[in-house]
């Protein structure tokens, strides 16, 4: 029974993401998108996995849908009206329309591989999880996931906030220097939407930092709590309250580096504990809840930026 | 047929098709919700099968939350590209 | 072992993010100092390790302190050690050659300096990481720093070119992510030193779907023909030193990578796939060497060039079983490195002083650009193979083991190729040579940067003459 509940949702998600992809006006199709990302954030809960359904909802389908949102609109303004949607490639000859045959026959061979590969999967000789609920109580946290995100595989969270910073660093370097900064200069939002915006905020800050400090025994934890905040700058900025960030000035850069470098700077000092991210016993909790802190703060001013340094022309 | 299976095998099917729709000459925008849908599949997979007999393991968990941050920043790298695109062709529209 | 706060493992990945974040917070067009000042600290960071791998074997770092499967774990044997040095060598020449190549203060290369080190970060993470999926890490990290470097050129075509380059790189990595989630499900680790033993000469089928995947995700970011077409816009269309980066060092990470897994983890199921490496090298060499002649600028040239190069390399997959080939695959990989990042640079300094990327264009180079030009004929003797240069050696080593095996096929490519890359390298040094056209202004372009352009193309052929230390340096903990 519940089974059928699963079926149904694994057949809406395949069904959502045909027809994101397949839909001729992109608005439509972004907007499909987001509701596959909440269904998936549904998905991720049927599969016992609260904090990837937390950062899924907030991050996959909300920054992604807003990014992609916004994206349309900078570039429907002032385009010159091309027929929208008409996108997919007609074949202008003969092989062009072989090629895509091509491609979808070797997109079922490889699906039904896949299909093939999970029916035959042989029983896993490891199992990681009995390793992980003995190690964890010597990590610092009773929640397993923050356990292995911040302590086991730690090493692989910090390369992924550099790759954040990253995405920040390259969406500077390609955006002009020299285009002309939109203000804030159209018709203002309306009222009730400035007005509830300023309500929730300090709501959405206080709930971040809730996720944050509960991710060490519940679901939740830093990128959870970073892109809630995040939301929170965005919605202001939606409705009008925060401006564009034209450039990023020393503190907003400091700050989306900080915690960056409070990781790497911890990471570096531990080498003297005989390895990098080697926590001393007694103090891996209030380390691993200071990283943490030091990448909320970082990372909500990160995803922030890469929608707030989006330059406007008009 | 347990749920980790059920929802791997759509997983399996979402990576296809976001595949397909990255590999196929669509519109940029178009392409982006393609390696989403198919950075989504590959996650479902991961889980779904490492959590074939019932029970939830915090390991694949953990990477699928390092995968959906790297997803977003790959995104977001991509939507500034495409947008420098389209501002600096609306300045100078080229004829190619 | 680890050598506790003074660990050049950790250190060769820590270092340059630091000086990445730190380039960043210093604001546009800083950093250059900070950057050049590590790079120097990870080249003797490098050669420190390079050293004591010589007198006591691999090494190893368990992250944490956890050891694999449950944590995360660094190793380094002498392929790994070879390929820092290079990426340490060739970025510390290439960034000193960049902050000539970008003036203080200006537009172009305002995030030059951040781009960099986190690009020589995730190549140094990835080539001391043993477990898969902080790998596929690794690979985003080099992939979107590479893609970024190329779309901070601000012009329309590199930004396609860039938009094309991601699509592939993130196409690339979907694809190896999908094999590392068919491992973990089938033995439930991603640990390259917990799989290797347990995966024999029939596996099951996810395991061989999972090897096909990620084989075809990273043979995309290397680039090997006929998945080869985002390279030349990309590499041909980017600034001087970034193509130098990616064409000496970036496509060499993921195929490291393929050696890795080829050689490790995947050692048994190789046979299958050897003979297609091989055949798609020699279609490589073929085609890449014919658009290079036919190439119009001259860095679409040098990009095609590395197309046909990097065909080179996937020649000694159906040899591996004899340790010549080995080492004619790495010492190949070095001296296109050295030798292309010259040709790069020497590119640019052409391009600055004539202001002109044509062919046509490089008459009366050689009187005016001696220096440079002297950088790009050097460059070529490697790529043709011709002696005494680290390509002829690579070449000679290569040739030996096809002959032994009775590859006669992959002889006649060998040869062939070196004829090929010497018909455009002529074709470019040709047309230099002509007397100019006009007298056209030439700028002038700074003496430091003329000569770093030569130091890499020279090094790529004195790399011939010391090619024993190299041989005893990959021989460390090298397992057949």
């Amino acid at each position: 029974m519940i089974l059928a509940f699963d079926a149904l949702l694994a057949l809406g998600l395949v069904w959502c993401a045909w027809r994101a992809l397949s839909v001729r006006d992109l608005t439509h199709a972004v907007v499909q998108f987001v509701v596959f990302g909440l269904l998936l954030a549904l998905a991720w809960a049927r599969l016992a996995a609260p904090d990837i359904a937390l950062a899924e909802a907030a991050i996959g389908a909300g920054l992604t849908g807003a990014l992609l949102l916004d994206s349309l609109r900078a570039s429907n303004a002032g385009a010159a009206p091309s027929p929208s949607g008409a996108d997919i490639a007609v074949p202008t000859s003969n092989l062009a329309g072989a090629v895509r045959l091509a491609v979808w026959a070797a997109a079922v061979v490889v699906g039904a591989a896949l299909l093939l590969a999970i029916a035959t999967l042989p029983p896993p000789l490891i199992d990681l999880r009995a390793q992980v609920a003995g190690a964890l109580g010597a990590s610092g946290v009773s929640h397993a996931v923050t356990a292995v995100l911040l302590n086991f595989r730690g090493y692989d969270t910090l390369l992924e906030v550099v790759v954040l910073l990253l995405a920040l660093l390259g969406l500077l370097a390609c955006r002009g220097e020299h285009d002309p900064v939109a203000t804030a200069a159209d018709a203002p939002a309306e009222p009730l939407a400035r007005a509830l915006s300023r309500r929730a905020t300090p709501v959405l800050t206080l709930t971040a930092v809730y996720v944050l400090w509960a991710g060490t025994t519940q679901p939740g934890g830093a990128f959870q709590a970073a892109a809630l905040l995040a939301a929170t700058a965005v919605l202001l900025h939606i409705t009008r309250i925060v401006p564009a960030w034209e450039r990023l000035g020393f503190a907003r850069r400091l700050g989306a580096a900080a915690g960056v470098l409070l990781f790497l700077g911890i990471a570096a000092a531990l080498l003297a504990e005989g390895a990098l991210l080697r926590y001393p016993p007694a103090y891996a909790g209030s380390l691993i809840l200071l990283i943490e802190s030091g990448l909320t703060v970082s990372l909500a001013l990160i995803l922030a930026a890469l929608f707030l340094c989006q330059t406007e022309t008009q | 047929m347990s749920t980790g299976l059920l929802y791997a095998a759509a997983g399996a099917m979402l990576f296809v098709l976001g595949a397909t729709a990255l590999i196929l000459p669509l519109a940029p925008l178009r392409r982006v919700l393609g390696f989403n849908v198919m950075g989504s599949g590959a996650f479902l997979l991961l889980v779904g099968l490492a959590q074939r007999d019932g029970a939830a393991d915090a390991v694949p968990q953990a990477m699928v939350l390092t995968g959906i941050v790297v997803s977003v920043a790959a995104t977001a790298l991509a939507l500034a590209i495409i947008r420098r695109i389209a501002a600096l062709e609306r300045k100078a529209p080229a004829d190619d | 072992m680890t050598d506790g706060l003074a660990d050049p493992l950790a250190w060769l990945v820590l270092l340059p993010l630091f000086w990445a974040v730190l380039a960043f917070i210093a604001g546009p067009g800083r950093g250059a100092g900070l950057a050049l000042a590590g790079m120097l600290a990870q080249t003797g960071w490098a050669l420190h390790l390079a050293g004591t791998l010589l007198v006591g074997g691999p090494r190893e770092h368990a992250v944490g302190g956890w050891a694999a499967p449950l944590g995360i774990a660094l190793a380094v044997d002498g392929l790994s050690a070879l390929m820092l040095l290079l990426v340490q060598a060739v970025a510390l020449l290439v960034l000193l050659y960049a902050r000539g190549y970008y003036p203080r203060g200006s537009a172009d290369g305002a995030y030059f300096w951040p781009l960099a080190g986190c690009l020589v970060g995730g190549m140094n993470a990835l080539l001391v990481s043993a477990d898969l999926f902080n790998l596929y890490v690794g690979l985003e990290l080099i992939g979107l720093s590479a893609v970024s470097l190329v779309a901070a050129s601000g012009d329309v075509q590199p930004l396609r070119a860039a938009l094309r380059y991601l699509f592939a790189t993130l196409l690339g990595s979907g694809a190896y992510l999908l094999g590392v989630a068919l491992i973990y499900a089938s033995y439930g680790s991603v640990s390259l030193s917990t799989l290797t033993p347990l995966i024999e000469a029939q596996p099951p089928l996810s395991v061989q779907l999972a090897a096909a995947l990620m084989l075809a995700g990273l043979l995309l970011k290397t680039a090997l023909f006929p998945l080869h077409y985002w390279l030349p816009p990309a590499h041909g269309g980017a600034p001087a030193p970034v193509s130098a980066l990616l064409s000496a060092l970036v496509v060499k990470a993921s195929f490291y990578l393929i050696l890795r897994l080829g050689l490790g983890l995947y050692a048994p199921l190789m046979d299958a796939a050897a003979a297609l490496l091989a055949v798609l090298g020699a279609g490589a060499i073929l085609w890449g060497s014919w658009q290079a002649f036919r190439s119009i600028r001259l860095k679409m040239l040098i990009a095609y060039s590395t197309v046909a190069q990097l065909g080179y390399l996937f020649l000694i997959f159906p040899l591996l079983d004899r340790p010549d080939a080995l080492q004619a695959g790495l010492l190949h990989t070095t001296a296109h490195a050295l030798a292309k990042a010259g040709m790069f640079t020497a590119a640019g300094v052409v391009v600055k002083a004539t202001g002109s990327d044509l062919i046509n264009g490089l008459s009366g180079a050689a009187s005016r650009l001696p220096l440079t030009l002297f950088a790009l004929a050097l460059a070529g003797m490697t790529l043709m193979g011709l002696p005494p240069s680290a390509g002829f050696l690579a070449k000679w080593l290569l040739l030996g083991a096809a002959i032994d095996a009775g590859q006669w096929p992959l002889v006649l490519i060998i040869l062939a190729g070196g004829l090929l890359a010497a018909v455009y390298v002529f074709r470019v040094l040709r047309q230099a040579f002509m007397p100019a056209q006009r007298e056209g202004a030439i700028v002038h372009v700074s003496r430091r940067m003329q000569w770093l352009a030569f130091v890499l193309a020279a090094a790529s052929v004195a790399l011939g003459l010391r090619a024993v230390e190299f041989v005893q340096l990959l021989g460390v903990g090298w397992q057949q």
